[in-house]
């Protein structure tokens, strides 16, 4: 047993190697850019490089002077991804719940389908969609950012939240209607409190992706309506000026919001299961 | 329970209306499109069969942007899937501050595509970059960005995206890890079983299903690659970095040859569901094993 014993202690060393190593990789740029923010520079200039200027939050007020809109498109990209997840966890649910409760033949390859549409990228549709948006008169609206932004995600949600209730035997829907109740009873008072964690998983993966989406935003508006990305993306197009740490400053205040998100609903977040689609069997 | 039919319009008409409104039915508007000459601006609208593909296809500048999406996808997404799993791997038995670091792990992916090519413009060129103050410890005392570089500049955008994406395959895995019991990792190692042996022979295939999911995913992602190449690089120097979804996005809205932009849309959605028909086949093998 004690060689035992040595090779799980060797293996915890590994373990605890590998994963520093990686947490360096993958947060030292990061940490690079959150210092930029608060005026912490490296100076190259001395020997060995040193850092220099006294920590600042200076540069946070800058972003609102370059970009004057900066703070109003931290809200529409709020609004935005909120609404849109809204109507694809909810369309996405109804869908779900008739797909996992049917039983016909190609059952299995329609819920594989959804994941192959999740898959799309949005560019393969965004030329004819900003078209027929402008047409009926939804461009360089919320409501239509809204709408395509739920598109975007809905296969997606549909697909993980018909692995969820796949998983969930039937008894229960069946005992509530025995008991009188109906289809959206049963839906609402019984099927959601059992997937109800991983509804919510879904929806804040769904929040994050919509709140990062550039593509189908930057084609459907025109300046009235601007989200975050968008105007990160205008913003360097444009070639105005911009230095390092004002600009370290505008990515530290658009990651902030999302991070304290999900660091606040990391066990929620957890439960997003991706292999429980994966596993259905028809 | 039992739906009737009813209850089946019911639930399926939202997400139906949801789509056809959003994906389905602008993508499908937009092939009828491009087998014509039609132009949100234009008046005339003849049938042109496959003339505005043709023209894609033959541009100078395509046929780079498909070389580089190739290259960006047979390298970036194998690269996305080992480091994810690796990471998936070390963390799939508790370890001290785990739920911490998996939070922390997670950040690159929270960064939108384009503040990441944003940071990452930075990072690589500024002399206030990473690679700079690197260089200076070792008496470089300026180091040119890769992606100024005709050569690196691919590469060092691949790196750019395997970093943001590989610690969301890891999100992605971790379930399937974790949910394999202790003891068949403990039982393998009194056999005596080396780690990779138990790569091979439970971890591989607790997540098989799933990483075949998730491959999918990310080729679909690669393939539409837009946001981190449109300011990290704009495409260039050249066409080192143009993508497919670069090209068509120009083609439509900067140099307004709406036929030809849509068309290039369409030629990557026709790459995605290439690849979306191979994964149903693979996707149904593995339920019949």
């Amino acid at each position: 047993m004690t060689t035992l014993g040595a090779e799980r202690r060797r293996e915890t060393a590994v373990r605890g190697s590998v994963l520093v190593l990686a947490l360096v990789f993958f947060l030292l740029p990061l940490a690079w850019t959150v210092l930029a923010s608060l005026g912490v520079l490296p100076d190259n200039n001395t020997h060995p490089p040193s850092w220099r200027g006294p920590i600042t939050f200076d540069h946070f007020s800058e972003v609102g002077v370059a970009e004057p809109g900066f703070w109003e498109e931290l809200a529409t990209s709020t609004v935005s991804a909120a609404l849109a997840t809204t109507l694809a966890i909810a369309s996405a649910f109804l869908a779900a719940y008739c797909l996992a409760r049917t039983r016909f033949h190609g059952r299995r390859l329609v819920t594989q389908g959804f994941l192959v549409l999740a898959s799309l990228p949005a560019m393969a549709y965004v030329i004819p969609l900003s078209d027929v948006m402008r047409r009926v008169h939804l461009a360089d609206t919320l409501t239509g950012v809204a709408l395509a932004e739920a598109a975007v995600t809905a296969p997606l949600a549909v697909y993980v939240l018909q692995g969820a209730i796949a998983q969930l035997s039937p008894e229960w829907e069946e005992a509530a209607v025995l008991d009188g109740a109906g289809l959206f009873r049963v839906m609402g008072q019984v099927v959601l409190p059992l997937v109800g964690p991983s509804v919510a998983a879904t929806a804040i993966v769904l929040f994050v992706i919509n709140w990062n989406l550039l593509l189908v935003p930057l084609v459907l508006t025109s300046g009235d309506v601007k989200t975050v990305p968008v105007a990160m993306s205008d913003f360097f197009t444009f070639e105005r000026e911009l230095d390092w740490p004002t600009a370290a400053a505008a990515l530290v205040a658009s990651l902030v919001p999302i991070a304290l998100l999900v660091a606040a609903s990391h066990r929620l977040v957890e439960r997003f299961r991706l292999e429980q689609g994966a596993r259905d069997i028809g | 329970m039992k739906l009737t039919r009813r209850d089946r319009i019911a639930l399926l008409t939202p997400l139906a209306l949801l789509l056809l409104a959003g994906l389905v039915g602008p993508a499908l508007i937009g092939l009828v499109a491009t087998v014509t000459t039609y132009s949100p601006f234009g008046t005339k609208v003849e049938f042109a069969g496959l003339q505005n593909y043709l023209t894609v296809l033959q541009d100078p500048q395509f046929l780079p942007s498909l070389r580089n999406i190739v290259v960006f996808t047979l390298v970036a997404v194998p690269l996305e899937l080992l480091i994810g799993f690796g990471l998936a791997y070390v963390l799939r038995e508790p370890i001290a501050g785990r739920p911490v670091w998996r939070v922390l792990l997670l950040l690159p992916w929270l960064i939108s595509p384009i503040a990441n090519g944003v940071m990452w413009h930075f990072l690589f060129g500024s002399a206030t970059g990473i690679a700079d103050f690197v260089g200076a410890w070792f008496g470089q005392s300026e180091v040119a960005s890769p992606i100024g570089d005709l050569r690196l500049a691919l590469p060092a955008t691949i790196a750019v995206e395997v970093w943001r994406i590989a610690p969301f395959v890891t999100f992605l895995l971790l379930p399937s890890l974790s949910s394999v019991p202790a003891e068949r990792w403990e039982e393998a190692s009194l056999a005596g079983a080396s780690t990779a042996n138990r790569i091979l022979r439970i971890a591989v295939p607790a997540v098989r299903p799933v990483l075949l999911t998730i491959a999918m995913l990310l080729i679909g992602l690669s393939l539409g690659t837009f946001d981190t190449v449109l300011i990290l690089t704009g495409g260039g120097p050249g066409t080192a970095t143009l993508t497919p979804a670069l090209y068509s996005y120009a083609q439509a809205f900067q140099i307004n040859d709406w036929p030809a932009g849509a068309a290039a849309g369409w030629l990557i959605a026709a790459g995605v569901l290439a690849v979306g028909a191979v994964y149903l086949r693979l996707a149904r093998r593995g339920v019949e094993e």
